[in-house]
Formats: C-alpha cells, structure tokens, sequence
C-alpha cells in the first residue's frame, strides 16, 4: 500500500520541508494565481500531474473574462470572497490527505516534532564541547597506567596486568544519535567515540575477555587524565554500563555550566576493525576458553569447544562501530525526512520503554532498519517523515528476523544468514556482514515490538480514533502491558540458580554476566511450563544507575523482573494433559519428570489415560483461576529450580482483596440453598444473582391474567454487569411486613404496545402503577413471591435478593418532553426530568448489555471494575462528587480501546491502566466516545469531535458518550457538578500518587509489592470537620474493610437496613443540596462511618453588604453588613444528622484522642496490619515518596 | 431588636436553648404587581428561611399571632418563583420533592391586624410549649418519610388510582364530545380534532416538520444540479473552500491544544 503512494508523490518535493505553509498569504499573487486558477486537471487528479499543461492552461485563460464575473457572482452568492486557489495550495491540501493521515495528523507529527527538536543553543554547546575534547585528548602522552589514580570500571575476577596507554590515533568522534542528528530530550545523552589505537593490542588478546580489560583501563586512563584537565574541572565525571551489560562500560559526563544541565555525553573506547580479523567472531568460534572460569577444557582435543556468539558479538560491536557509523551517517545526513522519521519512531519507542537495557531494541536498530528499508527500496528517498515511520511500522510489523536480514550488500562466504540465524534468536547482520546488531535480543521482545508496530499501523488506518496521542503522547510503560510479574532478587538463590542450573556453554557465552544467564534459564523454563497460556514472556529492566569514578563497579544483574502476558483464552485452563502413556510411553516418562509428583496418571471421559496435571477444580471462583498460572510459575521454580516461595514474588492478585467479603461476616450463619464459601468476592457472589434474576425473568414472563404482555426485561443495577463493588449476599428478608435488603436491584420491564394509554402523564403514572400492582399480586397468588409497592416501583423478595421492578413506557416520556409552542405547535424537548427517565428507563438496559457483552469477552473488565469503584469510593468520593457510571465506562473505554497489542487479563493490571489514564488524560482536550458494536458512524463521531472542540464549555469536565446516547452526547452521564473540577483535580492527583507508589514498589529490588490499605486507606489530613457517626445506625460494608481514614477499625454492625431506606444518602444528598455554596462533603459509601467536610475558602465567609438575594444562611453584623456563620452552619448539620451523628470533631482531634485512647491498650510492640496513611496533598517527587513509604512503615511499626 | 434595609432580624429557635440561630429577615409583603395568592395587607415576607422548615411549622408557629390562610415559599423573591417551587410536586406518582435549599417564605394571614403584631415578635420559635421542636429530623422523620411516603399501601393506592382514572375518563370524554362537536365558539373559531368528518393533522413539531420537508424537497428535485458549466465550477470551488476550511480548522485545534502543552512526549 505504502508502495503505491511512494510512487505516486515522487514528482513532489518533500512536504515537511516547507516550513510555512502558503495559504493564506501574498494578495499580490492574486493576479498571477488567476492563471492556473481551477483547472479541472488539478482538481481531478489531485494534483498530482506536474504542472498543468501549458496550452491547456492557455486554453482555459480565453475565458478568464467570463471567469471573473463569475468569481464575482459567487461574491455575491457566498457573502465571502473565495480566493481562487493557488496550484500549490491544492498540492499540499492533497498531499496532506495523502502523505499524511490527515491535517490535524500532519500538524500535530509538526508540533511535536518542533517541541522535541534541541534548542541550537545545545547544538552549539555541544560542538564547543567536543572541540575541547579533541584538543584535551591530543595533549595526551603514552604511559604506565600506575599514574592512574581511579578505579577500572570493569568487575572481572581476574588478574590485572601490566598496560601501557599510547595516545589515540584519531580525534573522538559523534556516535549514534548525534551523528543521525536526532537527539532526544529532555536530558540529551551525546555519545562519543574513541579509537584505541592498534598498537595497544597484541596478537592473542582477542581471547578470553583481554579485550575487554584493555578497554576498561584505557578509559580508565583516558578519565583520570580528563578529570586533571583544567577545561573539563567542573564537569561531573561518572561511569556506567552501556545498555547494563557489565562488559561495556563507558564514562559519563555531565557539563558543569548551566546548559550542561541537559546534556550529557558519554564516552566509548572502540577499535579500529583491522586490529582483528573480523572472521576470528564468527558465531561458533570460541573465544572465552573454559579456563578463564576455572573450568577443564575438554580433554578431547578435536571435541570443538563450545560457540560464544553473544561474546563475539559484544567485541564486534565496537570494531564494525566505525563502518555502521559511516553507512548512518551516509543515510541521515541532510536527509531531514529520515531524520524526523527516526525521531518520531525513537519517541514512540520511548513511550513503550521497549528500549530500556541489556534485552532492549535499541533506536540503533530502528536507524539501522530505516536504513535496510532504504535500501531494498521500501522506503522511498522523498518520503515524508510519517511516510518513514508508518513504512518502518508497517515493515516491522510483517517482518521475520528470526531467519536473517541483513545491511551488508555481499554477506561474507562462510556466513551465510540460515547459517548464523541458528546462534541467534533475532539475526540483523550489520553492513560488514559479520555483526548481528540484534545479539542481545531476546525473541519476545522482537515480537513485542512488532506487535506494537501492527498497533500502531492499525491505529493509524483506524479513521474513528485520534491515533496520534495513542501512538506518541501516551505514557505506556512496559509493566502496564503485563498481567502478571515474576521478581527474584534475592542474591543467594540469584548465585544459587547460576551456579546449579546453568550449562558451562551458556556461561561462556555470556563471559559469565549473571543477567543473560539468568534471562535465559528462567525464560526457557516458563515458556516450556506454560506453553499457550502466555503470550509473552518479557524481561523488565531498569537503567543501570552511574556511579562515582573513584569507586569500584558494581556487580549488576543480579535480579530478575519478568513480565507475563497471558492468553485469555488457554491462562486459566484447569488442566495440562501430557502425552498418552500407550502411544508414547517416552514422553509420558519426559512429562512426568518435567512437572513431578504433580503429574498423575488420569483415566479421561474420551477414554484416554494420559499423564495430567489440575492446577483448580471448574467450579473455582474466577479470582481463584487467576492464580493459576502463578500456581504453575512456583511449582516449576520450586521443582525444577529449588527455589522457595518466598524466595520469589510472583505478583498476580494483588489486589483481589479488595472486592472479596469481609471475614468478619459469617456466610455460615445465612440462611439460603445456595452453596455459599466463606472465602468469596463480589465477582463470584453476582453469578448466583444473575442467574436468580433470569428465574425471575422467566417467571414474569409467563405471568398469566395481565392486560398487557411484558415483552422485555431487564436488569439496570450494576451487580447485573459484574461491576458491584460490595457483595451481593441473598440476605434480604421479610420482617413485620417489610422487606428488609441492604442492597435493591433494579430491573426495567417493557409492556407490550397498546395504544389505549392515557395522553396525560398523572394518569399514564396512576396506570402504570395500577399495572404494577396487578403484577405483584399475580407474582404472589403464581408464584408466592412477596411484594411491596413503593414509590419507585414494585419490590420482589425472590431468594434472599430483593428487586426492584419499574414498568417503562416510551408515552411517558414522550409527555415529559412534550411543551407547547406560542404557535401551538407541539414540540419534544429534553429537560432534566426526562433525560433521567430516559437515562434510566431506556439507555442503561443497553449500556448494560452491552458492558456486560464486553465482561464476557474481558473477563478482567468486572473485576478492574470493582477495584476502580471502591478506590474512587476510599477516597470519600461517593456518588454525589463522582458518579459511579463514569468509573464503570472510562474502563470500559479502556478495554474497548486497542491500546496495547494484547487485551489485559488480569484485573490488577487493568486497575494500574485506570490509575493511568485518570494520572495522565487531558481532561480539557479528552472526549470518551464508546462506540458499542461499533454502531457509531464515522461522521457522527468528527461531527460530535467538532462540536466539543468548539463548544468545549457546553460540555462537563469530564465528557463521556456511548453509543446509546448520541443525542445527550457527552452529557448524559456526567455533568459540570458530577464531578466537578476541583473533584476531577483531586482525583488525578491521587492516581498519579498512587501510581507512583505501584511503579516504585514493582521496579524496587525489594519483594514487597504494594499493600492494598496503602492505596484505599486516603489520608486524613486536609479536612476542617470529622462527623462521626453512630456505628450502629450506619450498616457494615460487606467488602473487605480497610478501616477509614480517621479510625482504624469501627464496631460490626450487619444489620438489615429497611430495603430502599438509604437514610445516610439521602442525608448526605440533602446536606449537600443546602449547603454546597459553603462546605464539600465527603464520604465513603462503602460503609464510611464519618462525614469529613471542607469549609469553602474563607472569602465566602467574609462581611458582605445586605442583598435580598444573597441571603442565605446569613447572619447580621456590623455597619449593615451580613455574613455567614459556621457555628450556625454546625448547628443545621447537627439538626439534619440528628439521631445519626456521634460528635462533630476535627481530624486532629480525633487523632490525638486516638492515640490516648489506644496506647495504655499496646503491651506488644507488635507489627500489626494498621494500615499506613498515604499523604496526598503533596507534590509528588519518586523520591521523596520512597522516603515518605518507609517513614510511614517506620510509624505503623512504631506506634 | 435589629433591623436591616427595612427587614426586621429576628433569630429562628428550632429549640428553646438553642444558642447559634439563623437570622430571619421579615416585612409586609409589597411590591406593585401584586399575585392574588399573596394579598397586599396581609402577607408577611420572610428572608432566609433555613432548608428544613417546613410549611406546617411556620403555620403552627404564626397561628399564635393571628389566624392564618397559607404559607408559601419560593426560591427568591419574585412573581413565578412560588409556582416554580412547587413544580410538579403535586402531580400523582412524580416523585418530586420542593427543593432542599434556603428559601424565602410568604405568610398570608387572614387578617390585616396580624402583620404588625408578627412584626412585633422577638424571635420565631419553632418549638411547641413543652419544648419539642416542631421540625422533624432524625430518625423520626426518615421513619415516617419511609413509612408513610416510600411506602405505598396497596388497597388505598388503588383506590386512590381508581378516582383518579374515573375522573380523568370523565374529562376525556367530554373532551371527545366537545370535539365531535365542533361547534363554533363565541369569537366564531372552531376546534379541530384528530377524529371527525373535518379531521385536521396533529400539530406536532415532527409533522410540521415532515409537510414543510416535503415541499422544499420537491422544490430541490425539480432543480438541475452539475447542469450548467457554472454549477459545475462552483461545486469545485465548494471543495476547495471546504478544504481551506477544514485546514483551517484543524490549525485552530492544534493552536488550542498547543495552549494546553499536548506535545511533550515526555
């Protein structure tokens, strides 16, 4: 495809370099542009012929008279004069539709790219630089490395030797990005190369990592001697690994002046390629000899010692860097349009973090591939910069490295690529044909690039979503990618796997660098043990940190942090059946020994007897399955590793918790036929409702003796969703005839049609109720179910559940729209009142359709749902600051949305990718579409775009539209006061924090992933007034309790509310009608047991001058004047919580008594589970918040 | 006693020892257009009534003064508030509650004499002579609201609902009569109805709407389009400027983002 159009713009200049674009410009072309004014030719073929021909450009200019007074006739016609368009504006409006995606795509790749792009005050700087450098390095003598007084950043047991420095033969040069000018900030890393000159080696230093020791001390010498140098005194010197590998290590430094503080450069020794012949590291030759470790050569002589490809590779790498250097910078030079390609891939790369560490994707192989495509022709000299990054995209996402490509134009005899593609898992041979730049990549994370290429090659032919900020401004970190993490970290189980499992070839291979090892021998193992359920193993790395160049350097990649993409579909599979143990008796035998004593012998309903393993029983609950693969995972560290548990964190779960049953309910004291576990969560609790509610349906359905038929039913309340937070228990009971339930599930039911119903919408009402009523009383004398008539409907006590049935009629709204003209017209207008009935009546059925259509296909999505819902509700943010609904669809945004190549699996993840897109969306800018069953046009969708962006006030803060609402677009489930700004801040600022503690507890070396009561236990701090209630009146969440943020643990209390009575609610709903204009109310509503509130800033309180209608709550002072008063305001929510209130308090207050009160209770300086509050008001620094985390541990331990 | 601007401030005492009171700011009713519910002469006008007053409590309260007719709120002071206030709340099975906020209030006694004696008053006290308050919260009230509110009884319900249905037969058939009629009123216009010999169309938006669509459309269908050269050329002369304009818009949603810094990646 991408073809077709490098062929058809090649009589085009280069679009991106005409910085300005000539629209609007130049009056005085005016006349000139008459000439070649709207030729059919143009417009026709886009103007993609070269000029119009001149004699027909002739031909059309007889007319120009005529031509004129026409142009004035449309003046009179549009009231607008519409200057004839120029030839190239035609080209360039066509040529954006074409080469880029589309004019808004065009213009923001420019913006971005201008906003990256280094400011030439660091060109300068950096070129200075280098000159300095240049004339410090030619100053420099030959000499015995005892003058050097630093340490030689290389960590080898081995002996040093004897080395004499001789001054480099050439000037240092630019490397990598700075040579293909595509330097990235904000911290801009230059790289620089130095030869070592040839003379420094001998014949045999080639073998057994000499090289790499002669390249250590060289830059060892060369910093100590440019530490002494005076032009270089302020400057911060430092070492660090290049790319974490323990064999390239290269001198960081960091400028002292104040420009400097962006830039760092980075200093390589290199090789000329002739010092060695570049045939001795052919992949199978060796060249770490076993006696380096202390290991015995075979004794056999003609037995061939083992390959060490990855070493080979390491020493290539720095003598073919001047050959690749020269083939880049041929490529890139002057070539703006590659560049900028390259910059948009590197950001996008970046984005992803895919290039991070020993197993990264480097941008140099990015570099490297633009140049390859370039090469065979892929990519066309004149593209546009997103012509490159969508060809390198679309190239990437087709291509198969796994068998070979390479840059050199002859590849070398004796390797050929089948050949060489059997050392390597990834095989890109370099332009010498010796260097396979893709060594040290692993397999899984070539795949995962390509995945994200496709990602975005798709996002891109998507026209319904804005693919640019998906593809480069959106935060996608790796970890939020995987489902589950395996960490090991501990040392002494890190040398213990080393020295006890890993081959001796292997340990060669990699001159006994612990990561690769490592890397290897738990990746093999777990693809092997869990075969379909993943879809990628992926390591995740963290940057080696530098370190001082006086100390010694340290032993890095010493741990591990694996990442696991699961396949939704094969994850959770109970079972893993071996070979049959008839056929193949052998690998039965294999399989038995792979798995161990957990491997049984099972006789199948098919007839087979194979070897198998059950991992859980089918009926487990689905939180249950989850951790099956973490089951496998520490069976097969345990069984084939020896590692313990604990030895390991396998993160998977985490958060399950947060939505099980608290157990301190007893299930066994309820009284109901289902099986109901003690251990049980919300997810596995709605099954049961559901299948309670289609008896019930069922029943309804074949009500006999009703007028009317009912035709459908459904089903509104979250739980029939799977996105109810607290668990739904069959508890509801008749007491003294009232049905007592402390949750109400609400369903709709549609009569059939009639055209007998009233015109008038009191006794539409009166029927409908009467309809109800005849409902109720069939349901009883069929059926014995009991009933009430409330004034929201009929409620049904069915099975311990109690339902709420409401009768919708499409009349009634009609008649609640319907007003009358001053013509006498009758219209139908929205108002409030009948966009909550239709809301309710007519759109949530289908939005609960289609959320649960999509649980079934993202078995994870009910589960993030739920832990998204009770952090939002921990943080005292019930449904008066943010509406539930708005949660229940941002994740539903996400799961719908293709962000990532794989759909998330496990619930945990999807809460992180919340927490994420609530941390960093751009509110403003931000409009969630949904489009269920994609049944939403595509003009529809830039009509409704068009108009938020225009008129972006007439829309709530927070803008969500489904499908289902395309006439209330984006208005419908959330408001300007649901949530309000200041909400929204607060909400955005909490999940940024949170995030931070997720991200730093994850990539930590420690085994401790974060504790749930550290994200959904808020902070105290920052409210003026605490109201505690009366535990006793306020009903015990059935989620687990992480305790407030005020009290630790509050009394149990789990008795029936009377059903639908929500008396705290509706309180809290009253206080707020009356008093938002002087105080915020929060509260948790899963079970909170206080009202924390927020005055208004102080000017609301302040003297104000007597208006009749600015009165209220106001009290007279002095001089005329009016002001309000708290202590008054006090006594109203005393009065309006009366009954329910226990005392009104300050948060400091309840502290203090708090810690009076519990400390005579303490005999035991125990650790216990008290929870840690989590500060929020705070700026958040990743440093100050690792601080402040294990302060906080220090004050739970303490106190 | 303090006054403010020609109000009267008196403190409201929801108990008699209650010691932080809201300030009621009260004086006769006048303005020029007077609303016959609320009689020059005889209407008291309250400022700042706190949200959980009710009527029945200012009605208790003020019958010790003189005899009272009505008490009415509104949102503000003036002439459609009362209504707006009221909205809806009287029509069966609505649901819909008076607002929950700070109000004014109007106290209509039944006589005159009245006014001054209520302007005279030291404080309004909201709670009956043995002290207990004449508003309900608590417990209390959120027992009755479900009770006797939340709660429907069925036998009374349906009562209740067959009265209303046979009334509004009732009203439903004499609208039918009186539209099969049709006979001319006294200014000499005559109803249409849906039914009859001279049924009219129904005068809804949609139909209206429909008709009208209808003739342009058939105006349009007679019209030659991409007929004569100048058509042609000024279709194209359209996408041109439909391409400027879009242009032109998408740079103005770039200048809008770049306002907001949507291009730092990282």
């Amino acid at each position: 495809m991408h073809k077709v159009k490098t062929l058809k713009q090649k009589s085009l200049p280069a679009v991106n370099n005409s910085t300005d674009l000539s629209i609007m410009d130049s009056n005085s072309e005016e006349s000139s542009d008459m000439e070649n004014t709207i030729s059919d030719d143009v417009l026709s073929d886009n103007g993609f012929k070269e000029e119009p021909d001149h004699s027909a450009g002739k031909k059309r200019k007889v007319p120009q008279s005529n031509n004129e007074s026409n142009t004035k006739k449309k003046k009179s016609k549009h009231n607008e004069s519409v200057k004839p368009p120029t030839l190239e504006e035609i080209k360039e409006l066509s040529d954006t539709r074409n080469l880029f995606h589309s004019n808004l795509f065009k213009l923001q790749v420019k913006e971005m790219l201008d906003e990256i792009q280094i400011k030439p005050k660091y060109n300068s700087f950096i070129s200075i630089w280098l000159e300095s450098l240049v004339t410090a390095l030619e100053e420099l003598d030959d000499g015995l490395l005892d003058k050097c007084q630093l340490e030689v950043p290389l960590h080898l047991n081995k002996k040093s030797f004897n080395f004499q420095f001789i001054a480099p033969s050439a000037p240092p040069k630019f490397i990598g990005s700075a040579t293909t000018e595509t330097l990235l900030g904000p911290n801009i890393v230059v790289d620089v190369a130095l030869e070592m000159p040839a003379a420094c080696f001998q014949k045999d230093d080639y073998l057994n990592l000499v090289y790499d020791q002669k390249r250590a001390l060289y830059l060892a010498y060369v910093a100590s001697k440019l530490k002494q140098n005076t032009a270089f005194s302020a400057d911060k010197f430092a070492y660090n690994y290049h790319a974490n590998n323990p064999l390239k290590p290269v001198l960081e430094m960091t400028p002292g002046s104040k420009v400097g503080s962006h830039v760092m450069f980075r200093l390589y020794i290199t090789t000329p390629a002739t010092v060695f012949q570049l045939s001795r590291f052919v992949p199978w030759n060796n060249n770490v000899r076993p006696s380096v470790f202390g290991d015995k050569s075979p004794k056999n002589s003609n037995e061939a010692l083992p390959a060490t490809q990855h070493y080979n590779a390491n020493v290539l790498f720095d003598l073919t860097l001047a050959q690749n250097q020269t083939l880049l910078l041929n490529a890139f030079t002057g070539r703006r349009n590659f560049q900028e390609g390259l910059l948009l891939l590197k950001v996008w790369l970046r984005q992803r973090q895919l290039d991070v560490g020993f197993s990264g994707f480097s941008a140099h192989i990015l570099a490297a591939y633009i140049v390859y495509l370039s090469q065979n022709r892929l990519l066309h000299q004149s593209s546009s910069s997103y012509q490159v990054a969508r060809t390198v995209w679309n190239q990437l996402a087709n291509s198969n490295w796994t068998q070979g490509i390479t840059l050199a134009p002859q590849q070398p005899q004796q390797l050929q690529l089948s050949t060489v593609a059997k050392y390597f898992d990834v095989c890109f041979m370099d332009v010498t044909g010796y260097f396979n730049l893709c060594a040290n990549l692993p397999l899984a994370v070539y795949k995962a690039v390509c995945m994200e290429a496709k990602l975005a090659v798709e996002l891109l032919n998507d026209i319904k979503v804005n693919s640019f900020s998906h593809i480069f401004m959106q935060k996608s970190p790796l970890y939020s990618r995987m489902d589950n993490f395996l960490k090991i970290t501990n040392e002494a189980s890190v040398d213990q796997l080393l020295q006890l499992h890993v081959p001796p070839h292997v340990k060669y291979d990699y001159a006994n660098c612990a990561y690769p090892q490592l890397l290897k021998l738990l990746t093999d193992l777990l693809q092997k043990g869990l075969g379909q359920r993943v879809h990628a193993i992926l390591p995740l790395e963290v940057s080696s940190s530098p370190w001082p160049v006086d100390s010694k350097a340290p032993v890095i990649g010493r741990s591990l942090l694996l990442g696991l993409i699961l396949d939704p579909e094969h994850a959770y599979e109970v079972l893993d059946k071996g070979p049959s143990t008839n056929q193949d008796p052998d690998g039965a035998a294999e399989f038995r020994k792979f798995w161990g004593d957990k491997s049984n012998l099972r006789r199948f309903q098919d007839g087979s007897i194979t070897e198998a393993v059950v991992w859980a029983a089918a009926t487990d609950a689905p939180s249950q399955k989850r951790l099956i693969v973490k089951q496998i995972v520490l069976h097969l560290l345990e069984h084939q590793l020896q590692l313990e548990s604990n030895d390991v964190q396998y993160v998977a779960g985490e958060l399950d918790v947060v939505y099980s049953l608290t157990p301190s309910f007893k299930v066994a004291k309820l009284q109901t036929k289902l099986k109901i576990q003690q251990e049980t969560d919300a997810e596995t609790l709605t099954s049961p409702v559901i299948h309670c509610y289609d008896a019930l349906a069922r029943q309804l359905h074949n009500l006999g003796d009703l007028p009317l038929e009912i035709v459908s039913i459904s089903g509104i309340s979250p739980v029939f969703r799977y996105c109810e937070p607290e668990p739904t228990l069959p508890q509801s009971r008749l007491i003294a005839e009232r049905i007592h339930a402390s949750q109400v599930l609400d369903v709709i039911i549609q009569l059939g049609p009639s055209g007998k119903w009233p015109n008038e919408l009191a006794a539409l009402r009166n029927l409908k109720t009467a309809f109800l009523i005849q409902i109720g009383q069939q349901l009883e004398t069929q059926y014995k179910l009991h009933w009430l008539l409330c004034e929201k409907g009929l409620m049904v006590l069915k099975q311990g559940y109690c339902f709420l049935l409401q009768l919708a009629h499409s009349k009634e709204l009609a008649l609640l729209k319907q007003q009358q003209t001053e013509r006498g017209v009758i219209t139908y207008v929205d108002n409030p009142a009948s966009r909550a009935l239709e809301r309710q009546h007519y759109i949530l059925p289908k939005v609960n359709g289609a959320l649960h259509a999509l649980h079934q296909s993202h078995r994870a999505f009910g589960p993030t749902v739920l832990i998204a819902k009770r952090w939002i509700a921990a943080q005292l943010l019930d449904e008066g600051l943010w509406p539930s609904m708005a949660t229940e669809l941002l994740v539903a945004h996400l799961f719908q949305q293709r962000q990532s190549p794989h759909s998330t699996v496990s619930p945990q993840t999807g809460f992180i990718r919340f927490l994420q897109l609530i941390a960093h969306t751009d509110w403003n800018g931000e409009l969630f579409l949904l489009n269920f069953n994609n049944s939403w046009a595509e003009q529809q969708v830039t009509d409704l775009e068009h108009s938020y962006r225009s008129e972006r006030q007439s829309y709530p803060p927070l803008c969500l539209a489904t499908a289902y609402d395309q006439k209330h677009a984006g208005r419908l489930w959330t408001s300007d006061e649901l949530p309000n700004k200041p909400v929204l801040a607060r909400v955005t600022l909490l999940a940024r924090h949170a995030l931070q503690l997720i991200e730093s507890s994850l990539l930590s070396e420690r085994l401790a992933f974060v504790r749930p009561a550290q994200l959904f236990v808020p902070s105290s701090e920052g409210y003026d007034l605490v109201i505690q209630l009366k535990p006793d009146l306020v009903a015990n969440t059935l989620c687990f309790d992480f305790g407030s943020p005020f009290e630790p643990l509050s009394q149990r209390n789990f008795r029936l509310p009377l059903a639908g009575s929500q008396q705290l609610a509706q309180i809290v709903q009253q206080l707020r009608a009356a008093y938002s204009e002087h105080a915020a109310f929060f509260f948790n509503p899963h079970g909170g047991k206080e009202l924390a509130i927020i005055w208004r800033p102080a000017n609301e309180f302040a003297p104000k001058p007597f208006k009749v209608n600015e009165l209220q709550a106001c009290t007279p002072c002095f001089g005329g004047k009016v002001q309000v008063d708290r202590d008054t305001l006090i006594e109203d929510f005393k009065l309006l919580l009366k009954d329910f209130y226990l005392r009104v308090t300050t948060p400091e207050q309840l502290k203090r008594g708090q810690r009076e009160h519990s400390k005579p209770k303490r005999y035991f300086n125990e650790v216990n589970g008290k929870p840690s509050k989590k500060k929020k008001k705070v700026q958040i620094q990743p440093k100050s918040s690792r601080k402040r985390l294990l302060k906080s541990k220090l004050l739970s331990a303490l106190c | 006693m303090t006054e403010i601007e020609g109000y009267k401030v008196v403190p409201l005492k929801v108990t008699p020892e209650a010691k932080n009171c809201h300030s009621i700011y009260m004086r006769e009713h006048f303005i020029r257009l007077m609303d016959p519910n609320k009689p020059k002469g005889r209407t008291l006008f309250l400022l700042n009534i706190p949200p959980y007053v009710t009527e029945t409590s200012l009605e208790t309260f003020f019958k010790r003064i003189g005899n009272v007719e009505s008490v009415l709120f509104a949102a503000k002071p003036g002439r459609e508030e009362t209504a707006k206030w009221y909205e809806g709340t009287d029509v069966p099975f609505s649901n819909t509650k008076a607002p929950f906020k700070f109000k004014v209030a109007y106290i209509v006694f039944q006589k005159s004499s009245s006014i001054g004696r209520a302007l005279a008053i030291e404080s309004i006290d909201l709670y009956n002579s043995s002290g207990e308050s004449l508003i309900k919260t608590g417990m209390e009230l959120w027992h009755d609201e479900y009770e006797n509110k939340f709660i429907l009884d069925v036998a009374k319900t349906q009562a209740k609902i067959n009265a209303y249905m046979a009334d509004y037969d009732k009203r439903e058939r004499a609208e039918q009569e009186a539209a099969k009629n049709s006979e001319a009123d006294a200014d000499g216009w005559v109803t249409v109805g849906k039914d009859g010999r001279n049924a009219g169309f129904e005068q809804k938006e949609s139909i209206i709407g429909r008709l009208e669509g209808k003739l342009a459309k058939d105006k349009k269908t007679k019209e030659l389009k991409n007929f004569y050269t100048f058509q042609i050329r000024e279709s194209k002369m359209q996408n041109v400027v439909e391409l400027r304009k879009k242009y032109e818009e998408d740079k103005r949603k770039i200048e809008m983002l770049k306002q907001s810094r949507r291009f730092r990646p990282f």
